[in-house]
């Protein structure tokens, strides 16, 4: 049995499920110390489920506090970075487009030195000795223990990043340190730009880990804790005190993978409606499609791996504007309970429109009677419509997909979508990001830049993919179970047609500690 | 007149649309353009016919792969140092620079190797759009010869180059390029204030900013836009500028082939969902059909947008389900006579037919 909790801004969701079958499920407030509501989550269920906490062999937490510290400021340590790329990019320093209240949160300082290396393997500029140990002893005094280390071309070869956090741990012993390359792909600004987000977040890190796992240690839980990531997949707590900025999408992505996971669809768009805007997403293959474009954190560009989420501005509090041909993006967000007219209030807004056409029993349908069904029409046409349009650019091509709506707006959602080749409801669409979380395999990713002249294509696959595996076991799957989820190639153009960028992706299950010991 | 930092962005859209599809993420040398203004101050922007006869002119811009400069970062003093080895290669002192092309980012190196050298940029560029090749420049096309030239590399390296004609001169850059890192900044194309006159595109740079300030100060969908763009394309050296489609992408593929992003996208239109319109792909948008009639084609321009916000979309970033509005621009005069056609026609590109301009083109 294990128990799936997702850590949201307002809401602390937890289920406990035991294999495919949801035994217990609980909706609470978050708490201000985010903690006493973990564990208030993990006594409601345990207790529902009237089972012993030994019973449980994991737990999956799916938690927002290291993307609203950086959304916020806060928690964040003060921060160097040192790049490795000179004499390129020289005009062009690390954090120079970021907004300049995150640069003062994180005190940052920035470096950039030789090192590095040209997409074909032949090194930019040699590492110099002296020049690096200048840097260390000037962060060394200006106190700074959180360290960003990048090179170019590191994805392909991070010796140089390697050096580099070899020399900082002999002169700063208790130095916390993130290499670029473990963050992903090429495109040294954005990859710098996550290392050091994520660098920043790790005292913050070890903080809530180990409160997480002294909680359920408390609570008589003998059983390893996984947080979900921003892909859809786990990692365990050892990896996530090094990894924190991995979890900065894993809302949503836990929210697709949970209306998965209750439909036993693996191909399929799950739009969540909440009160201001409906989430579409696109399941593939049981995970959600990773977004193609630069995606920024709190005012940052970053390369992390995200879901490509379109954000339409309708929910259930969407103001109704021009005899309901108009609708949202404003809304009352959550006054909907004081604003909306079957709650006593004075503004039209879209649940009420549900309500008014009989589709929904929700507050008083008494203050409705004087809406002409002719706006009552028009509203349910462009709510339709609205969100009709959205789902149909993001499916992956013209072929009909199914729709699962998740989420408390719902219920807008009354007449057919063109775009959808049938509409699902699942139950508990209300707990889909607990479950999501809840889900027990982890993956790996790698990319290289390789020639395919100079090693065959098959050889070539076959060495970034030993690469993702090292990273899927190293983020605790078994690798026995590991499989090849997707493989991309990318040739560079107006370079050499040999020339391919290629990213390998894998998945597996978890170990759990019975399996190990058994 | 005088480019400042508070025009970059403006020039930077622009440059994006006029770029048609091709022409790369200008984020980078925007920032370092930005970096390079606030540092050295603005930067004199010369009318074409203002230049003496016999003033020196280089043509300077970036070579190589968009993917490499995500790692290889440009730097802030490299178009700068890349004019300076040519004037010490040369012996000879230049008294402006001037643009390769306008569309995408090569829009903004000219102008970073101005502001941090003191020099003036001349107003236009070699092609008033994007095009992939050398050869394809009204420089070249007009039998300015590409050498003296030099090749910069990120390290400092300087190549020098004495070459007959553009056309070789392509192939032996793109040489260099790869044995340098995958990017080279270079300084080609030397020529006197006369020849300049006859070969530049006049005026694009100060069309681009114009072009990016209607953009992002008008409010409505590409249908509303039309008749400001109409008005800005038609008072200028582009001409008739038509919409297309507005319509969803119902389909888009483009291989490698040979160095280029080839294919395809298709179009289904919003009022009649039984017309489909194709779009041919060879790194820029080069042809758009419907059915087997053409409804433009390559020198002219073809520009796709996002529909709600005239956003010009780049080839790399189109994908299934994009609401998007089709332009198509008809290129300078220049392009259309024999000479040039003879460099960018549909042909050259391997269509099997002749060019026929916009403007003459039923709707």
């Amino acid at each position: 049995m294990r128990i799936g909790i997702d850590v949201g801004g307002t809401h602390t969701d937890a289920v406990l499920m035991q294999g495919e079958q949801l035994l217990a499920a609980t909706k609470a407030l978050t708490s201000q110390d985010v903690l006493s509501g973990i564990i208030q989550a993990l006594r409601q269920v345990i207790q529902d489920a009237a089972i012993s906490a030994t019973q449980i062999q994991s737990v999956m937490i799916g938690t927002t506090q290291f993307t609203n510290a950086v959304v916020e400021r806060r928690e964040l340590a003060p921060t160097a970075i040192i790049r490795m790329s000179s004499p390129s990019g020289e005009g062009l320093p690390p954090g120079c487009d970021w907004p300049t209240d995150l640069v003062g949160a994180m005190q940052l300082k920035t470096y950039q030195v030789n090192g590095g290396y040209l997409y074909d393997g032949w090194p930019l500029s040699p590492l110099n000795q002296e020049e690096i140990h200048k840097v260390i002893a000037d962060i060394r005094v200006s106190g700074i223990k959180n360290i960003a280390v990048a090179s170019a071309f590191s994805p392909m070869n991070p010796e140089p990043e390697f050096q580099v956090e070899k020399l900082l741990k002999t002169q700063i012993p208790d130095a916390n340190i993130t290499l670029s390359h473990k963050m992903g792909k090429l495109g040294i600004l954005e990859r710098e730009n996550a290392a050091a987000l994520n660098v920043a977040l790790l005292p913050f890190a070890h903080k809530v880990v180990s409160a997480m796992l002294q909680a359920i240690h408390n609570e008589g839980l003998n059983c390893p804790m996984f947080i979900s990531q921003n892909d859809g997949t786990l990692m365990n707590a050892q990896f996530i005190t090094q990894y924190p900025a991995l979890t900065f999408s894993s809302g949503p992505t836990n929210s697709l993978r949970g209306a998965s996971k209750l439909t036993g669809l693996k191909d399929a768009i799950v739009v969540d409606i909440g009160g201001t805007t409906s989430d579409i997403g696109i399941l593939q293959d049981g995970f959600p499609r990773e977004s193609n474009i630069v995606i920024s954190v709190g005012g940052v560009r970053t390369n992390f791996r995200m879901p490509d989420i379109q954000a339409v501005g309708l929910g259930g509090g969407s103001i109704v504007q021009d005899d309901g041909l108009r609708i949202g993006p404003q809304s009352t967000g959550h006054n909907l309970v004081k604003e909306a007219l079957i709650f006593g209030g004075s503004t039209l807004t879209a649940t009420d429109i549900i309500v008014a056409s009989g589709k929904a029993d929700i507050g008083n349908a008494r203050f409705l009677q004087h809406l002409s069904q002719n706006t009552i029409k028009n509203a349910r046409n462009t709510m339709h419509a609205l969100l009709d349009q959205h789902i149909d650019m993001m499916k992956p091509s013209s072929k009909p997909v199914p729709v699962i709506l998740v989420g408390g707006g719902a219920i807008l959602v009354q007449d057919d979508l063109p775009s959808a080749s049938q509409i699902i409801r699942p139950e508990n669409a209300a707990v889909a990001n607990a479950i999501g979380a809840s889900i027990a395999q982890v993956g790996g990713e790698a990319e290289a830049m390789l020639n395919y002249r100079q090693m065959s294509r098959e050889a070539a696959i076959a060495q970034v993919e030993s690469q993702a595996i090292n990273n899927a076991v190293a983020a605790g799957a078994n690798a026995d179970s590991l499989k090849l989820a997707d493989i991309e190639e990318t040739n560079i153009p107006y370079m050499d047609d040999g020339n391919i960028k290629v990213r390998v992706k894998v998945i597996g299950d978890i170990v759990f500690a019975s399996d190990k010991g058994a | 007149m005088k480019i400042s930092v508070q025009q970059l962005d403006d020039l930077a859209l622009g440059a994006v649309f006029l770029a048609t599809g091709g022409g790369g993420d200008p984020y980078v040398p925007l920032q370092l353009a930005k970096q390079a203004l606030r540092t050295y101050g603005d930067v004199t922007l010369l009318n074409p016919e203002n230049l003496q006869d016999d003033a020196r002119v280089i043509t300077l811009g970036g070579v190589g792969a968009p993917t490499v400069s995500l790692e290889l970062l440009p730097s802030l003093t490299e178009a700068s140092a890349t004019l300076q080895a040519w004037q010490k290669h040369t012996g000879e002192t230049v008294d402006a620079v001037a643009a390769f092309e306008i569309g995408g980012a090569n829009s903004l190196l000219p102008l970073i190797a101005a502001a941090t050298s003191g020099t003036a940029i001349v107003d236009g560029d070699g092609m008033g759009r994007a095009l992939p090749e050398a050869q394809m420049m009204s420089y070249a096309i007009e039998g300015v010869s590409p050498s003296p030239a030099v090749a910069y590399d990120y390290q400092g390296n300087v190549t020098s180059f004495s070459t007959k004609d553009t056309a070789t001169y392509e192939r032996h850059i793109r040489a260099l390029t790869v044995a340098s890192g995958g990017m080279l900044t270079t300084a080609e194309h030397p020529m006197t204030g006369k020849q300049l006159k006859r070969a530049i595109i006049p005026g694009t740079l100060s069309f681009a900013i114009q072009l990016g300030q209607l953009l992002k100060q008008h409010k409505g969908n590409a249908e509303q836009i039309l008749p400001a763009l109409q008005e800005l394309f038609e008072t200028s050296l582009y001409g008739t500028c038509r919409l297309l489609s507005c319509g969803k992408i119902i389909d888009k593929s483009t291989q490698i082939v040979g160095g280029y992003d080839l294919g395809q996208a298709s179009i289904m239109d919003f009022s009649d969902t039984n017309r489909e319109i194709k779009i041919s792909i060879k790194n820029e948008y080069l042809l758009a059909r419907e059915g087997d009639k053409v409804l433009a084609s390559v020198p002219d321009l073809i520009v796709i947008v996002d529909y709600e916000t005239v956003q010009p979309i780049n080839a790399e970033r189109l994908r299934y389900g994009q609401r998007v509005a089709v332009f198509a621009v008809a290129c300078p005069a220049f392009f259309r006579s024999e000479k040039a056609l003879a460099a960018v026609s549909p042909r050259c590109f391997g269509f099997d037919f002749d060019y026929v301009p916009l403007e003459e083109i039923p709707t």
